[in-house]
């Protein structure tokens, strides 16, 4: 069970763009440099999180992306939610129409997979941008003093 | 973000040993015909299983599996480790490589895959294999009531 790059590199390209959007707009050549990813495939996550309403784009220029919100207000879970779909270990859990398995509502092991999507949401909707935002500011401060001390 | 089938038929058809065992061998192939899963799948899945010491084959007319503990010893990590390799929602290259990463992967990994992890990997291991066999009378209880009234 596992995250697939787009939602890492997504999350990564997200939080490059608010730790660099206190200067204005910035630009997805930018954020594709930084990260160390083609800026196509920057641009294929920021449609994803432009439609979900999590960042939006500013033509022209001096263009480029800003968060839609502060970023407080947008958690992890949302992110990783518009671009992976919902953590679900199993598909028959999270198919709302019609069971896909003959073996619904009889299953064993329903429950206990119902159970793991719940506690990765839990875990994921208590983290914020602003969270990965002051862990980088503290981790950098702790990494320029390294450096200086070398100096 | 998907478990792999071997874990989920894995993990199915141990609820389901510990339910029709009863302190006997249980074919193979009943299991896979009541989970409607082929017995050359289960063979593979059941040899991993019996490799990890959690069930104990029997050779024979007669044969067949046997958990290996009580299933209040057994716990669901343990199962889907054996089966799915470490409970992680990131590959182990991601892991291996803290070295190279940058201020925003450090951040991103300490703040969110591994508290994902960790949350992850203590709910498999708080559960045991009696839970999962005692929600499974509870479901089928609640069914059977439903049926009556």
């Amino acid at each position: 069970m596992k995250i697939s790059t787009k939602g890492r590199y997504g999350l990564e390209a997200l939080v490059d763009l608010a730790i660099h959007s206190s200067e204005g707009c910035v630009s997805l050549k930018s954020i594709a440099e930084r990260c160390g990813r083609s800026e196509a495939y920057i641009l294929q996550i920021f449609l994803i999180l432009r439609r979900s309403g999590i960042i939006e784009s500013i033509r022209g220029a001096q263009g480029g992306y800003i968060l839609a919100r502060d970023c407080s207000q947008i958690t992890v879970g949302e992110v990783l939610t518009a671009l992976e779909g919902p953590l679900a270990p199993v598909a028959c859990i999270t198919h709302t129409t019609e069971p896909i398995c003959e073996r619904y509502g009889r299953c064993e092991t329903l429950g206990f997979w119902e159970s793991v999507m719940n506690t990765l949401n839990d875990v994921v909707n208590s983290i914020t941008i602003e969270d990965l935002l002051k862990c980088y500011q503290e981790h950098k401060a702790i990494e320029d003093n390294k450096i200086e001390y070398y100096i | 973000m998907k478990f792999s089938t071997k874990g989920r038929y894995g993990l199915r058809a141990m609820v389901d040993l510990a339910v029709n065992a009863r302190g006997e061998h249980v074919a193979l192939c009943s299991i896979a015909e009541r989970q409607g899963i082929s017995t050359n799948y289960l063979e593979q899945v059941f040899s991993v299983l019996r490799k990890s010491g959690l069930v104990k084959s029997v050779k024979g007319a007669q044969g067949g599996y046997i958990l290996a503990e009580a299933p209040s010893n057994i716990k669901i990590g343990r199962i889907l480790r054996a089966l799915e390799g470490p409970l992680s929602v990131t590959d182990e290259k991601v892991e291996d490589s803290n070295e190279n990463e940058t201020s925003i992967q450090h951040c991103i990994r300490t703040c969110v895959w591994d508290k994902m992890n960790e949350a992850l990997n203590d709910l498999a291991d708080s559960l045991t294999l009696e839970d999962l066999v005692d929600n499974y009378w509870k479901m089928l209880g609640v069914e059977e009531t439903m049926y009556y009234i």
